[in-house]
């Protein structure tokens, strides 16, 4: 009986400890480079992806009008459930040719840990890409350059 | 192309479209308080303008471990994407000199976001886009054919601006406004047009791409940023965005977007590496965005809210406008051959239809058959006894719309010539040409058939007027019709306020002939010559008298009737009583401005424009007058007055006929005595005003003619017609 006590309480305070733990995390730098299509500026959304393949946070949306969300289908299927506020991680639109900077913010505990890092972009009235870049989230991968194979001609990631 | 077709373009045009318009207007006044809340922030420093890339980028990596891009916005806002030291991510304003953080970026608030997407697609994407688009075109064409239709009423692209008489609230304000936003009306539809051209991707196409040869690409010489030439020489002011290098390898670059081009340089030694010059679509791109949104200037928001709101007003008004003409239809009972009295209407916005249909209605009640219809549609009517023309006149004297075919068709067509006719005009004193197209008619019909009554022309729709008319009529014809006022009166417009300063008593004037001096509350403009409408009982009933400026003033000669409504209402004042009138702009009848001699020709209380004209004669111009009173006893009324115009040179000779006097002359007789010098004065380009009763009016005008003849001069309608011979008679 003592020991299956013991056990529980040391299983409740642990538990209670990975709650208030600060996970450490790293900005990283990541500059999207869009191909020379035409058309409507693209929605890029930038997500992680757990170990099984699944959505678990989403790290950036290139887009600022909610409005058109859905558009993005894979991930409005995870998002749109909830919506979270994602005012401090939204940035414009990107257009054919041009490329964008932003810095994102990934938990050290997710490199090396069988995470991934997807890119998808869609664009009004044309595609829409659920893997345009999606490369393992290693310590390798994270200060390397990807290349894309929708809209995006390729990213590049580097830790700040 | 005649007036109807571009009227009814702008109609149908209208009509297609005014749904979306409606809702792009009303949106569009909304979005033009966006770029307002912007620029009332406080991000712009003093120091934009001086400051140059070097002083910025140094000072900004000196305050942020790190840097992603930098944009300045059409605010001059200068807008930093940063890491701070403590690795937190800003994207906000800063101060140029000082990198001082200002506030955080302004976020278009999700009501303005919602707006400007139904602005641009009614919510319905592509779909949506096209058809603002397509709006917006057909707003730019709606705006075009609205131009031509003023053009084609002031007659000339001189004119465009020039004064337009204000007779119906909605068509007056139509046209000003129409006029004062029309060229921002054209930018914002043009600018519409091409952002949804660009939307669609119908424009030249562009890729910025720049050459770098990496093999070339060098670390040295290594230079500090505040060092590189092109940073040192580039006013901050120049430049749209920076991107700033993503790593320190030397294949990473700063890239710089400036006005019209963008360069990329090598961060280590400032080299510019590759340099893009931006096609002129860019700069048009730009500008369209900018002009389109008010980006930038609150001055051009706020004049793009209020084009915008017109065109709200331009909707409501038009279509009140179609609304009114339509309802004003011709209606008829028998069928044209059987009728014995045809009126014929001419109209160019239908407010002559009402008094048609009055008078339509009233024969048929009188049992008599009518038909009416328009003077286009002039026919053979086999039955026809009597035809009554009732027509207005367009722009500078010619025929509305629908009567415009009318003298040609009375040429073709063939019928009885035992008819009778009577023509009236309706018309505005406002215009030179007063009634110009019912004199036309009257003279080209004439020759056809025989004149039941002489033209009749009413001013300004006045009912009064009508009901003279008709009374002549009925009484001539034997056939009761009597006008009903509700049906044709609209309330008067009074106003000028007006104060009773001076008045002389009847009872010292032999002709019961009194003066009176009013101050007008406003100082609205007006001319001696212009005319003062008084509505003694409140109703339809109008009284006009004509106006002398003296200081200042309005001053009047009126003689007393026991029973007249308008000289009983004006003596009936006290000094300091206040009454409301209206001014009628008379501009057939103001002194002239370039005629060097001038000769006046009055009897009566006809005088009074005159001794207005004498006072603000300052420059002292050749004037003789021609005047005719009853007794000598007459003249004390204005003999102060003339006597100082003589005196300080104003008036030039004076001329008496008195017709009560034991040697009775008239005006006509000092004429014919004067006929030497008459002739001089209308050859010479001298200008003849007559002013008094129409009967002096008549005589005088045959004398003159008999002068034309005997000096074999032009004849006396070429002088009336090119204003040297000028009458206001009653």
């Amino acid at each position: 009986m003592k020991i299956k006590q013991i056990l529980l309480v040391s299983f409740i305070t642990l538990g209670l400890l990975s709650f208030t733990t600060i996970a450490e995390s790293t900005k990283y730098k990541c500059m999207i480079q869009m191909t020379n299509y035409t058309g409507e500026a693209a929605y890029v959304v930038i997500s992680l992806i757990n170990p099984d393949g699944e959505y678990e946070k989403t790290l950036y949306v290139q887009g600022d009008d909610s409005e058109w969300y859905h558009d993005v289908t894979d991930w409005w299927k995870f998002y749109g459930k909830k919506r979270n506020n994602l005012d401090a991680i939204t940035g414009a639109t990107v257009a054919g040719g041009s490329r964008t900077i932003n810095v994102i913010d990934i938990d050290d505990s997710k490199i090396d840990a069988g995470y991934s890092i997807r890119f998808e972009t869609a664009v009004e009235d044309q595609e829409y890409y659920t893997k345009d870049v999606e490369f393992p989230l290693t310590s390798e991968n994270v200060k390397s350059k990807k290349e894309g194979s929708g809209f995006i001609r390729y990213v590049r990631m580097m830790p700040n | 192309m005649t007036i109807s077709i571009w009227r009814y373009s702008h109609l149908a045009l209208a009509v297609s479209s005014f749904a979306f318009i409606l809702l792009a207007s009303i949106t569009g006044i909304i979005l033009a308080f966006q770029p307002i809340s912007e620029q009332i922030q406080p991000y712009k420093s003093a120091d934009f303008e001086t400051a140059t890339i070097a002083e910025t980028l140094s000072t900004l990596k000196k305050s942020y471990s790190e840097i992603i891009d930098l944009q300045i916005d059409a605010n001059d806002f200068v807008l930093a994407s940063v890491i701070t030291e403590n690795g937190e991510s800003k994207t906000g304003y800063i101060n140029p000199k000082t990198a001082q953080f200002l506030g955080n970026k302004i976020e278009v608030s999700p009501f303005f976001q919602w707006v400007t997407n139904f602005h641009r697609s009614l919510f319905l994407k592509s779909t949506g886009r096209f058809l603002v688009g397509l709006c917006s075109f057909l707003l730019f064409l709606i705006a075009v054919s609205g131009s031509v239709l003023i053009l084609k009423r002031q007659r000339s692209f001189k004119k465009f601006f020039s004064k337009i008489v204000n007779e119906n609230f909605n068509q007056y304000w139509h046209i000003v406004l129409g006029r004062l936003s029309l060229i921002p009306i054209i930018i914002i539809t043009i600018t519409g047009v091409y952002l949804s051209l660009e939307k669609f991707n119908l424009l030249p196409t562009y890729n910025t791409s720049h050459n770098i040869n990496y093999d070339a690409i060098s670390e040295s010489p290594q230079l500090e940023l505040h060092n590189f030439p092109v940073f040192k020489n580039t006013k901050l002011s120049e430049v749209k965005f920076i991107e700033f290098p993503f790593s320190d390898d030397v294949e990473d670059y700063f890239t710089i977007a400036l006005q019209n081009r963008e360069i990329v340089v090598n961060q280590f030694t400032g080299e510019i590496l590759s340099e893009f010059n931006y096609p002129l679509v860019t700069f048009y791109s730009e500008l369209s965005l900018n002009l389109h949104t008010g980006k930038g200037s609150i001055l051009w928001s706020l004049i793009l809210a209020i084009a915008t709101a017109n065109i709200l007003f331009f909707i409501y008004s038009g279509f009140a406008m179609t609304l009114k003409r339509r309802k004003a239809k011709l209606k008829n009972k028998f069928k044209k051959d059987v009728c014995d009295y045809v009126i014929l209407v001419g109209s160019e916005n239908g407010s002559t239809l009402p008094f048609a249909n009055v008078l339509h209605e009233q024969l048929l009640h009188a049992g008599k058959k009518s038909y009416i219809t328009e003077m286009n549609n002039y026919t053979t009517f086999i039955q026809a006894e009597h035809i009554i023309i009732l027509t207005a006149t367009y722009g500078l004297g010619d025929p509305p719309t629908n009567a415009n075919r009318f003298l040609e068709l009375l040429k073709t067509t063939k019928q009885s010539e035992t008819i009778s006719y009577s023509v009236v005009g309706f018309g505005s004193y406002a215009y030179p040409d007063f009634c110009k197209f019912a004199l036309d008619v009257d003279s080209a019909i004439q020759l056809h058939f025989k004149q039941f009554l002489p033209v009749f022309t009413i001013n300004d729709k006045s009912v009064d007027a009508f009901k003279q008319w008709t009374n002549a009529w009925t009484e001539k014809m034997q056939v009761p019709v009597k006008i009903a006022e509700d049906k044709l009166t609209s309330k008067p417009r009074l106003t000028n306020s007006l104060t009773v300063i001076h008045k002389t008593e009847v009872i010292n004037n032999p002709d019961s002939t009194f003066l009176l001096t009013l101050k007008a509350k406003k100082a609205k403009r007006f001319v001696s010559g212009d005319l003062l409408a008084i509505y003694p009982a409140n109703d339809y009933r109008e009284r006009l008298y004509s106006i002398g400026k003296v200081d200042g003033n309005i001053q009047l000669s009126v003689k007393y009737y026991d029973t007249g409504l308008g000289s009983n209402f004006l003596n009936g004042f006290d000094l300091g009583d206040t009454f409301k009138a209206r001014i009628i702009n008379n501009a057939a009848f103001h002194f002239p401005k370039k005629a060097a001699n001038v000769v006046m020709i009055a009897n009566g209380t006809g005088i009074a424009p005159f001794l207005g004209m004498l006072d603000a004669n300052i420059k002292r111009k050749n004037v003789h007058l021609y005047f005719g009173l009853r007794t000598k006893q007459s003249l004390e009324l204005y003999n102060s007055q003339l006597e100082s115009y003589l005196q300080s040179g104003k008036l030039s000779r004076l001329e008496m006929a008195f017709s009560r006097e034991i040697e009775s002359s008239y005006v006509q007789d000092l004429l014919l005595k004067d006929e030497v010098f008459i002739a001089k004065r209308l050859k010479n380009k001298g200008v003849l005003m007559i002013c008094g009763s129409l009967t002096m009016q008549n005589g005088v005008l045959t004398i003159l003619e008999t002068i034309c003849k005997k000096y074999q001069l032009e004849a006396l309608s070429l002088y009336q017609k090119n204003g040297q011979i000028q009458t206001d008679c009653y």
